[in-house]
């Protein structure tokens, strides 16, 4: 569309409905994501929080267990004078041995030497024992407890299983009945630990993992990449938030950690779920709504154009009849469906066009029969005239007793008359018109008294041509009178009626008359010029004939030459034949 | 606007929400061809590279010979990942010329090829992790240095494992550089045992046996370390440096048997070689970075770094 063509109302139906309807759409998705989102973020939230808590409380159990265990173990070392060594191991043994996780369990004294044990693999140096960290880092004082980070375990020579510890300084009575220290070790698979951070899903590949109070990692399920430098964790961030959810970009991505603390252990549980995990359920939900969305434009647009349509097509119909209205074609039925207004408009057109019809057809009516009445006048114009001569001319003849003259002219009178009355039609046969005007000549050759001669000459099968009547004899007329009448020798008019490209009949009209100078012959067909001795008028009257029953492209052609004649060229259009006209031969 | 262009306008929209799924689908098959089957240091390996795949959910499948001295079965396996179509293979090459040939044909195919631990002589992967094992080498000698005096002098025994690959040949003449460059410092004798427990036992036994004067006695992989073991029963003043973190060896250490163990970080290994096919495999360059090691002693072996490293496959 260019900037100067203003634009449809289909257009502007089509944007105006279409960006409301979009605005609306869009701003209602904007709302419905943001509010989506933040549901999710929240449930993401809650259920890794659920999840970490899961993990917690089942470590939880789990060290309750052990300090359950180490209780009873407690008890036992005390009795050390009711059981014997023996049976106080036994008793333990059974414990341990009922249970997959827990690997060992033994009392020390504070030398690090073996008082009590569930195993009989042999032990290393009490100096050896005793250097160890869960050893030295649960004494201090009678109760002081202490579990460890997964470490391999390292009181039996030639075994290396990862354990985690827990040690814990008790009171035990000694072989002299009193009351001394020792220290109780309980030692756990690796794997019971492990598997607990490993059954925490979050995400994909969300994990849990442990530190200790100092920030040191207890235990991480991706250890072994942290040890090769493969994986780095955000140990900073987990040491600087104690407690509580917090969400953070680590490594370009962006995470959800979730820290608690660990009861019993003096450890601190961490979660760290990826967002974009977390979020999958958003982004899926993105995808549809964005397809929902794409589609409600594509229909919005649609429906918009169909409605803009709907409305338009009417005003685009209408204005579509006013244009052929416009160019004169009053013919279309101009009525026009649609919405209420456009068809009242249309209706108030439609009247509008029919009474413009109707005026139009009026004034072509009345055209028509002005057009009769001016063609009845001038062809009535001819005969008074010529039958006052003729019957002037039968007088005189009657008067010379020449009787066969007078039966000559009132024959060709009387033929001349039929043709002209010819059923008071305006139409005959180009053989009617010619008999008439052999009669016309026939009766002016009596007149003239052989002052001149004529022929008349027409084309195989041109007889039956139809013509307006009465336009060849104002040309003789005019011929005799203006020109054969002055010549001293004899006159001669020639009529041939031939065909002319494309689709005329010319009659032409030549006498060797006295003629006419340039300045008559231009006047002769004029229609404001008035001549003296009114010559020519005859000949103006066929020519307007001509043109007002056939058009302008028709009528008179005229050349003459002073003392050498005149020619006249009366055209008219080739119609189809018809008959002449059925008259009782007298 | 036509409707031509709004559905057009539709199916822009669909496609762009639809080819955001393909990308995490990709799941790429890579072959890991080891040396053998057994052994910790390969163990390791595959563990390393079976957490690779836990973190990025490519198929691994994993070939190898029975014995690391079968490089023919070790050339089948490559084929075998050829005719598989396998989208990369990881290849720890047990010769470093019979090799070379099929891995040319893998890398024509289009196949991607990392070479883990050992390399290739004249034919070059498309990506190479190792540990830097002149270091290894010289490290070892240094440490076995530190036993003797000024004036004393240090005679070794090096068994190696295979005699062509790159990795034994790097660390043998490592060894000789090193001891080169001490006085009074000579290898007596630089054999492979082709990675069997009897043979390396009977080259000790024989060395030792011909040549008294042997103080220091390098063995360079874990099955070769047992034999090497077995013969120093009952034999002191020989200082032992082996390669390897089985059980056993980790007993002869706290036993004082081996004086020091070798460990390269072979989880390291398997994980970073599954991880530079996967990014070549994606278009991108993998880090270049050698792979961690070290000699832990009697003494160290305890220690929270030691321990994570020495004892990592009974995690």
């Amino acid at each position: 569309m260019s900037r100067q063509h203003p634009h449809s109302i289909k257009t502007i139906l089509t944007f105006a409905i279409a960006f409301v309807s979009i605005s609306v759409t869009l701003l209602i998705s904007a709302i419905l994501y943001s509010q989506f989102s933040s549901t999710i973020r929240e449930n993401a939230t809650v259920s890794t929080r659920e999840i970490v808590r899961q993990v917690n409380a089942n470590l939880n159990y789990y060290t309750n267990d052990i300090l359950t265990i180490a209780g009873y173990a407690r008890d036992l070392a005390k009795q050390t004078n009711e059981l014997s060594r023996t049976e106080i191991e036994r008793r333990l043994s059974s414990i341990v041995d009922s249970r997959q996780d827990i690997v060992c369990l033994l009392l020390f004294d504070l030398e690090g030497n073996v008082l009590l044990s569930t195993t009989d693999a042999p032990k290393r140096s009490a100096a050896e024992i005793a250097k160890q960290t869960w050893f030295t880092r649960a004494l201090g004082g009678e109760g002081n407890f202490y579990f460890t980070g997964p470490h391999v375990q390292q009181l039996f020579t030639s075994s290396y299983p990862w354990v985690i510890t827990y040690s814990q300084q008790i009171s035990y009575t000694n072989e002299t009945g009193e009351l001394s220290q020792g220290l109780l070790l309980i030692d756990m698979n690796f794997r019971t630990v492990s598997e607990l951070s490993q059954s925490a899903r979050l995400g994909s590949t969300g994990y849990v993992y442990f530190i200790d109070n100092n920030g040191k990692i207890v235990y991480h399920p991706y250890q072994q990449l942290i040890n090769s430098d493969l994986f780095n964790e955000d140990l900073e961030s987990a040491q600087e938030y104690i407690f509580g959810t917090f969400t953070n970009t680590f490594e370009g991505r962006q995470r959800l950690v979730i820290i608690d603390t660990v009861n019993n252990a003096r450890w601190r549980i961490v979660g760290v779920a990826f967002m974009d995990e977390l979020m999958a359920g958003l982004n899926q939900y993105t995808t549809i709504m964005l397809i929902v969305l794409g589609f409600c434009i594509v229909i919005t647009i649609v429906l918009a154009r169909m409605v803009s349509a709907y409305i338009s097509r009417p005003i685009r119909e209408l204005d579509r009849l006013m244009n052929s209205v416009e160019r004169g074609d009053f013919s279309a039925p101009p009525t026009v469906g649609g919405n209420q207004e456009v068809a009242a408009l249309s209706q108030t057109f439609a009247v509008m066009v029919k009474r413009i019809r109707q005026l139009m057809d009026d004034i072509v009516t009345s055209q028509e029969m002005k057009r009769k009445f001016e063609l009845d006048a001038l062809q009535a114009k001819i005969n008074p005239h010529f039958l006052y001569n003729t019957l002037d001319s039968v007088v005189w003849m009657a008067e010379q007793n020449d009787t066969e003259g007078v039966i000559k002219m009132i024959t060709a009178l009387a033929k001349l008359f039929r043709i002209s009355i010819s059923k008071g039609r305006d139409i005959i046969t180009i053989g009617e018109e010619l008999e008439h005007v052999r009669n016309y000549l026939i009766i002016q050759q009596i007149r003239y008294q052989d002052k001149f001669e004529f022929s008349i000459t027409m084309e195989e099968g041109m007889e039956n041509l139809p013509t307006i009547k009465l336009i060849i004899q104002p040309i003789v007329e005019n011929a005799i009178y203006h020109g054969i009448k002055y010549l001293q020798e004899m006159g001669h008019i020639d009529i041939k009626v031939f065909r002319r490209k494309p689709g005329a009949v010319v009659i032409e009209v030549r006498d060797n008359g006295v003629g006419m100078d340039e300045q008559k012959l231009a006047t002769i067909l004029s229609f404001d010029g008035h001549h003296p001795k009114g010559a020519g008028i005859g000949v103006r009257n066929v020519h307007q004939r001509i043109q007002l029953y056939y058009g302008s492209d028709y009528g008179l052609e005229l050349s003459s030459e002073l003392d050498v004649g005149t020619f006249v060229r009366l055209v008219i259009p080739e119609h189809k034949p018809i008959q002449p006209i059925k008259v009782a031969q007298s | 606007m036509k409707k031509g262009t709004l559905i057009l306008l539709l199916l822009i929209l669909l496609a762009g929400c639809s080819n955001k799924k393909s990308e995490a689908n990709t799941s790429y098959r890579i072959a890991v061809i080891t040396m053998m089957q057994g052994g910790e240091f390969w163990g390791s390996l595959k563990n390393g590279a079976r957490s690779a795949r836990s973190s990025t959910g490519a198929v691994l499948e994993f070939f190898a010979p029975v014995n690391e001295s079968d490089y023919e079965g070790q050339i089948r396996a490559v084929q075998r990942a050829i005719d598989q179509y396998f989208d990369a293979i990881v290849l720890s090459p047990s010769h470093y010329s019979r090799l070379e040939d099929v891995v040319e044909e893998a890398r024509e195919d289009g196949i991607k090829v990392v070479l883990a631990d050992t390399a290739l002589r004249n034919v070059s992967a498309d990506f190479h992790i190792t540990t830097d094992y002149r270091q290894i080498g010289r490290a070892m000698a240094e440490y076995a240095f530190t036993h003797f005096g000024d004036d004393e002098p240090v005679n070794a025994l090096v068994i190696g494992s295979m005699p062509n690959t790159t990795s034994m040949t790097n660390l043998v003449e490592s060894l000789v550089q090193t001891f080169s460059g001490r006085a009074n410092a000579r290898i007596v004798s630089a054999t492979y045992s082709f990675t069997d427990e009897a043979a390396a036992r009977e080259i000790t036994r024989n060395a030792l046996q011909s040549d008294p004067s042997i103080n220091v006695v390098f063995a360079l992989e874990e099955y070769t370390a047992h034999g090497v073991a077995n013969a120093l029963e009952g034999i002191s003043g020989i200082h032992f440096i082996a390669f390897g973190t089985t059980q056993y060896e980790i007993q002869l250490l706290e036993r004082g048997v081996i004086d020091a163990l070798v460990v390269v970080n072979s989880f390291n290994l398997g994980y970073r070689s599954v991880m530079a096919a996967i990014d070549l495999l994606n278009g991108n360059k993998p880090a270049q970075k050698m792979v961690d090691f070290d000699l832990v002693t009697k003494d160290s072996m305890f220690s929270e770094e030691h321990q994570r490293l020495l004892f990592q496959t009974f995690q």
